[in-house]
């Protein structure tokens, strides 16, 4: 269970999140909102790279308290809007990099990169070095990355953005079984309100900074708030 | 991955047979004046490779190697005419000593990035230049400093290789333990760290890497060769003088290893032969050496133009073209 309570950050005048809460309780939930409306901005909070005030919680570990790279190593996991896959390395040194910070048998760690590489459908693929990779597969190896060294909390930014259709509704499924994997819970930012409604039980919709609704997907997605929101009208008085 | 550790890429196999070939060929056939151009050059192949590998790996560019290499230099001799202790030991502690100094200098700066590092470490070097030039290298005299006026004392070198010969084996020895020794890195997990650093620092975090744990021990290795470079540089002279270490040198090494190629073994043993052999060559040819310079300018533009991976990567795409016509 992930508890954000009071999230506030500030950009000199800008208020980019206003006293955010939510507490996400399903393993996969989602965050919506306009352009602008602070989703990045949370997920970098959550991920350390801004600072903020109030609190992230799971599993009774202030996060707020880690350094980014130690919130890795305690099981935080997440890709970026732009995959980040180092060219120069192969597929599964990429994956290894996450597991690196560990000590243990060299043997264990490749059995588990090889195992979510398999899961993901890239085991063909691991010797291959990182710039022979098409855009799905190499997002398909940031999944991975997240998923090796028993993770608690993973969180896609745009997992979607700059896929086809098809490899959008892919990666959905991917991203839907990934909590049957490895327990871990799943947090996703995404515009696309499809592949949202399609593998989000729960949803938190953002804008301006503010949180303006929150709780199961289909709710979310009714509320005429969220709508205005969305398509940027607004109640008309007669 | 196994495979990966151990397997030759062509940039090896090239920095393998020039290693081979100053080990056995070079010494039997080159006088004392073209065995101690090719020492030097062995040295500052090491120091290149120090400043290639940190600009080719984390992009990071450091403008104080050759200023490291005076400390190493500085190290070496003072501990030669201080103590007896044999010359391995003190090149293990000159090493120690400039990788110290190089944290010592890059710690506060490790944060900061590109251009901002680049100009702090030069400053560091033209701090180093005006110490040097000051206070001078030991010579056996009296005191912390050591300088004597007139006379030099004698200088050990290993015991293994006190001959001119054998010294620039040894060189050249130690130069491919160095090469080794950096690939060793890349190829296990400081070498991927260091990769997901140089794609994005955020992905570097968000993977579990301590971006600046890394980039310090990038750092100390580039001090460490560069403090190898300068005890072997003291070696190979007995003495050594303040206007070796310049500033301008530095940055003088850095410019060649981008024309040489940052990425690549070849690259640092081309950039070595440029700053060494080539001001050798003019000079026996009655030419002016500093002819060099507009040759070093002329490949800095065509690198910076047509030849990312510098002249080593040239090379490489011809020799792979050259296979596929054959």
């Amino acid at each position: 269970m992930l508890e954000i309570s009071d999230a506030t950050v500030r950009f000199g005048g800008v208020v980019a999140l206003d006293h955010v809460s939510a507490t996400f309780s399903q393993p996969v939930s989602g965050i919506i909102g306009p352009n602008g409306a602070g989703k990045t901005t949370l997920m970098n909070v959550i991920s350390g790279f801004v600072s903020a005030k109030g609190q992230v919680r799971m599993e009774g570990q202030d996060l707020m308290r880690l350094a980014p790279h130690r919130r890795a190593h305690w099981g935080l996991r997440r890709s970026f809007q732009k995959e980040e896959i180092a060219n120069d390395l192969t597929v599964s040194e990429n994956v290894m990099v996450q597991l690196d910070f560990r000590l243990g048998k060299a043997g264990a760690k490749q059995d588990d990169v090889a195992r979510m590489l398999n899961f993901v459908g890239l085991a063909d693929r691991a010797d291959k070095s990182g710039d022979a990779l098409n855009s799905f597969e190499r997002r398909l190896t940031d999944v991975a990355k997240c998923m090796v060294g028993d993770p608690k909390l993973i969180m896609f930014d745009e997992p979607g953005g700059g896929l086809s259709v098809d490899e959008t509704r892919h990666l959905g499924a991917l991203i839907k079984s990934i909590h049957a994997e490895t327990g871990a819970q799943i947090l996703v930012i995404d515009h696309d309100v499809e592949l949202i409604s399609d593998i989000c039980t729960e949803t938190l919709v953002l804008d301006f900074g503010r949180r303006i609704a929150f709780g199961p997907t289909p709710e979310v997605l009714a509320d005429p708030k969220v709508k205005a929101a969305y398509l940027g009208t607004e109640e008309i008085k007669p | 991955m196994k495979r990966s550790l151990f397997h030759i890429t062509p940039s090896g196999r090239a920095g393998l047979i020039t290693a081979a070939l100053f080990i056995i060929f070079m010494p039997m056939i080159a006088d004392s004046f073209w065995l101690s151009v090719f020492t030097s050059t062995g040295c500052f192949v090491l120091a290149i490779a120090g400043v290639a590998f940190m600009y080719s790996r984390l992009g990071m560019v450091s403008l104080a190697q050759v200023g490291l290499m005076g400390i190493g230099g500085w190290t070496m001799l003072r501990l030669n005419h201080g103590f007896d202790m044999p010359f391995e030991v003190n090149l293990i502690l000159a090493a120690t000593v400039t990788m110290l100094c190089g944290w010592l200098m890059a710690l506060p700066v490790l944060r900061l990035r590109g251009l901002y590092l680049a100009l702090v470490t030069l400053m560091a070097a033209g701090g180093l230049e005006i110490i040097f030039a000051t206070f001078q290298f030991p010579n056996g005299g009296v005191g912390f400093w050591g300088v004597n006026t007139g006379s030099t004392g004698p200088f050990r070198r290993p015991a293994l290789a006190e001959s001119p010969e054998a010294y620039l084996r040894y060189v050249a020895i130690i130069a491919t333990l160095g090469f080794l020794f950096i690939e060793a890195h890349r190829r296990l997990f400081p070498g991927r760290a260091w990769a997901m650093i140089r794609r994005s620092e955020a992905a570097a975090m968000a993977a579990g890497v301590n971006v600046t744990l890394y980039k310090t021990w990038a750092f100390g290795i580039a001090g460490l060769l560069a403090g190898v470079a300068g005890a072997l540089l003291a070696g190979s002279l007995g003495i050594l003088d303040g206007s070796t270490f310049k500033s301008s040198e530095s940055i003088m090494i850095f410019a060649l290893a981008v024309v040489g190629g940052a990425r690549s073994w070849l690259g640092a043993i081309i950039a070595a032969a440029l700053f060494r052999i080539l001001p050798a060559l003019l000079n026996s040819w009655g030419l002016d050496a500093d002819l060099a310079l507009v040759i070093f300018g002329a490949g800095l533009l065509h690198a910076v133009i047509t030849a990312p991976n510098g002249i080593a990567g040239q090379i490489y795409d011809l020799l792979g073209r050259w296979r596929k016509d054959a």
